[in-house]
């Protein structure tokens, strides 16, 4: 029996396959023997498990309050009670006392619980996906082992999870999993964000209702319709997948009318270099270097880095290669980089607050890693960007770091060369003050999934307010409208690496808005290499001004269809 | 011993919120409570996994029983989560 669940398509292809939950749980090796277990220290290995597990179930809740109903996060604190339950440390007491390692003795503690409310009515049976969670908590704290990717699903496997974090997504491999969906997230979370990068099919945001698809069902993930079939027939699963293949461009393109645009790609994993390179693209308008720091125990060092930056310039030798310096956050957590929990982290300390503050001394290593990489440029042109710029001191302290890591690279003599620089546009601040950026930098890219957000006040990665945070909202295309115009008469150049660039259907109105520089994921750069050939420039400059004149939404969307011949 | 009966408002019955909100009471009370479905067997009100393990649903009818310091006001407020629709807790 077929059955179509609807959620956000986050990208625009399909994939079938079998269905693989991502639960992330810790796997337990065979106990030791009973006599080799010391009680009283497995006891207290349990309760520093159990202190550590409630604090990261508290964080947890803080970041859920944001993302949901306050009803919904409130699941946490049922996650809380579970832990303090006295039942759960006497089950566990009454295990270790017979042998068991305090591991095994959550596991079995919890696991008879987690049977017996399996076997009940539906509501208690859910809760059984609670304990589950808690266990693997306590499981993961105990084992010392770090919340593990889903690394290896089967092969054609269709992922499903409740979310997947930024390096749960970064760890699929494209030439292994089908694509994925999840109960939670916006068609702009990060998760949709690297499923595009990753070229996967991936549809987020399904709801509640996914959890009811069974392991190994035969699934369809429709990026392009936003719906996950389950059982589909032979036609739907024929359907999936079969997107038109689009020719590949090595060369640079213009419009039709001659106007060149570059089309270059945002990388945010290794594997993404080579996508690029295969796609056609004219260079790397946006290198997230997160991917250099995401999956490790302590930040890459220098001469990691280093190589990662000559690495990504040897691929393009005739393009530029802008990078991001070092963006997270509360929303993009790196362990060891200790993000604390924030009330609101898309408001708190991300990008390039963080770089100037209390990860100055990393931000430090970035730039001379940067530099020294600038010097053995071999034709590139290596460009830095600064992310979630809101003022002028921003930048002008951020040039202060790199002119101070010159000298020291200077008095050390190794090679340096001085990268262009450059800001990127996501904050509304930043838009309104671009006039006074630009006398700063070489070029501002407008990062237009945080700008949406930011100018719209609606989370990126909130389905509910999804809609709202869409870059074709007339508010949105005013401030990239503004931030083109500050530059104009100036040397500075503006570009777009946020998601937009990558829809060819929007490819016309950017260039009509004035955009030079496009950034998209690898897998889109044919697709909008193809769209920029075929821009008429005075067509596009009136669509600009009409949709720049629109007063909602609707009125843009008619103003795109309408310009399409 | 002090006892009170409620029908359960809650659409979540005794699950999520409500459930987390009754058990936290309960366990920071100094009374000794506890709860079941009237004419079933009572489990300790302050531990979540026996009162999820029940399995109270909206419209269930509960007895819940204190014993110890504070146990009237303890009461009074798991009475309130019981008969209060889940939007109000």
């Amino acid at each position: 029996m077929t059955r179509r669940l609807s959620g956000v398509g986050a990208t625009r292809t399909a994939g079938a396959g079998t269905a693989v939950w991502y639960a992330s749980a810790p796997t337990l090796g065979d106990p030791p023997p009973a006599d080799a277990v010391d009680p009283d220290a497995e006891i207290e290995r349990f309760e520093t498990a159990r202190e550590a597990a409630r604090e990261a179930v508290r964080a947890e809740r803080e970041r859920a309050t944001e993302r949901l109903e306050d009803a919904e996060a409130a699941v946490f604190d049922a996650h809380v009670r579970f832990l303090e339950d006295p039942q759960l440390a006497e089950g566990v007491e009454e295990e270790v006392r017979d042998g068991l390692p305090a591991e095994h003795a959550v596991d079995r503690t919890l696991g008879a619980f987690i049977d017996r409310f399996e076997g009940m009515d539906r509501r208690t049976a859910e809760r059984a996906d609670d304990l589950r969670d808690v266990r693997d908590r306590l499981l993961r704290e105990l084992i010392g082992e770090d919340r593990e990717g889903p690394a290896d699903p089967p092969a054609g496997g269709v992922l499903l999870a409740e979310r997947l974090t930024p390096s749960d997504t970064a760890r699929l491999d494209p030439d292994r999993v089908a694509g994925f969906a999840t109960v939670a997230g916006g068609r702009t979370a990060h998760a949709a964000i690297f499923a595009r990068s990753l070229g996967l099919p991936a549809v987020v945001g399904v709801g509640e209702e996914l959890r009811d698809v069974d392991e190994g069902a035969d699934i369809v993930v429709d990026g392009r319709r936003g719906e996950v079939v389950v059982d589909p027939d032979a036609a739907t699963r024929e359907a999936a997948g079969g997107d038109e293949a689009v020719e590949i461009r090595t060369e640079s393109v213009t419009t039709a009318d001659g106007t060149p645009i570059e089309v270059a790609a945002n990388v945010g994993a290794a594997a993404d270099l080579d996508a690029a390179v295969d796609a056609g693209a004219d260079g790397i308008g946006l290198f997230r270097t997160e991917f250099l720091f995401l999956d490790r125990a302590e930040p890459p060092d220098e001469d990691t880095q280093y190589e990662a930056y000559r690495e990504a310039l040897a691929a393009f030798p005739d393009g530029r290669v802008v990078v991001r310096t070092l963006d997270v956050g509360g929303d993009k957590p790196v362990d060891y980089l200790r993000t604390p929990a924030e009330a609101n982290p898309f408001l708190g300390e991300r990008g390039i607050r963080r770089s100037l503050g209390v990860d100055a001394d990393h931000f430090e290593t970035q730039l001379r890693a940067l530099l020294r990489a600038a010097a053995a440029d071999s034709g590139g042109q290596l460009s830095v960007m600064l992310p979630l710029v809101a003022t002028v001191e921003e930048v002008i302290e951020a040039r202060e770091a790199m002119a101070s890591v010159a000298a020291d690279l200077d008095a050390a003599g190794e090679a340096y060369a001085i990268p262009a620089f450059g800001a990127m546009i996501e904050t509304p601040a930043a838009a309104l003050l671009a006039e006074e950026l630009v006398a700063h930098v070489d070029f501002l890219s407008l990062g237009t999934n945080d700008l949406a957000q930011y100018v719209m006040a609606a989370e990126r990665g909130n389905h509910r307010v999804a809609a709202l945070a869409d870059p074709r909202q007339p508010a949105v295309l005013r401030a990239i409208h503004g931030t083109v115009a500050a530059a104009e008469g100036s040397d500075a150049w503006v570009g777009v690496c946020g998601e937009m660039a990558g829809d060819p259907g929007l490819t016309a109105l950017l260039v009509g808005l004035g955009i030079r520089e496009l950034s998209a994921a690898p897998a889109a750069v044919p697709r909008v290499k193809r769209a920029v050939t075929e821009v008429r420039d005075t067509e596009a400059r009136d669509l600009a001004e009409r949709a720049l004149s629109a007063a909602t939404r609707e009125d843009v969307e008619e103003a795109i269809r309408e310009s399409r011949p | 011993m002090p006892e009170r009966t409620a029908t359960v408002v809650p659409e979540d019955g005794l699950h999520a919120r409500p459930g987390a909100t009754f058990v936290e009471t309960a366990a920071e009370s100094d009374a000794d409570v506890q709860v079941g479905h009237v004419g079933g067997d009572p489990v300790n009100a302050a531990s979540m996994l026996a009162v999820t393990g029940l399995g109270v649903e909206r419209g269930d009818e509960v007895r819940v029983v204190a014993e110890g310091e504070g146990a009237e006001a303890t009461l009074d407020e798991l009475e309130r989560i019981l008969t209060t629709p889940e939007a109000d807790l």
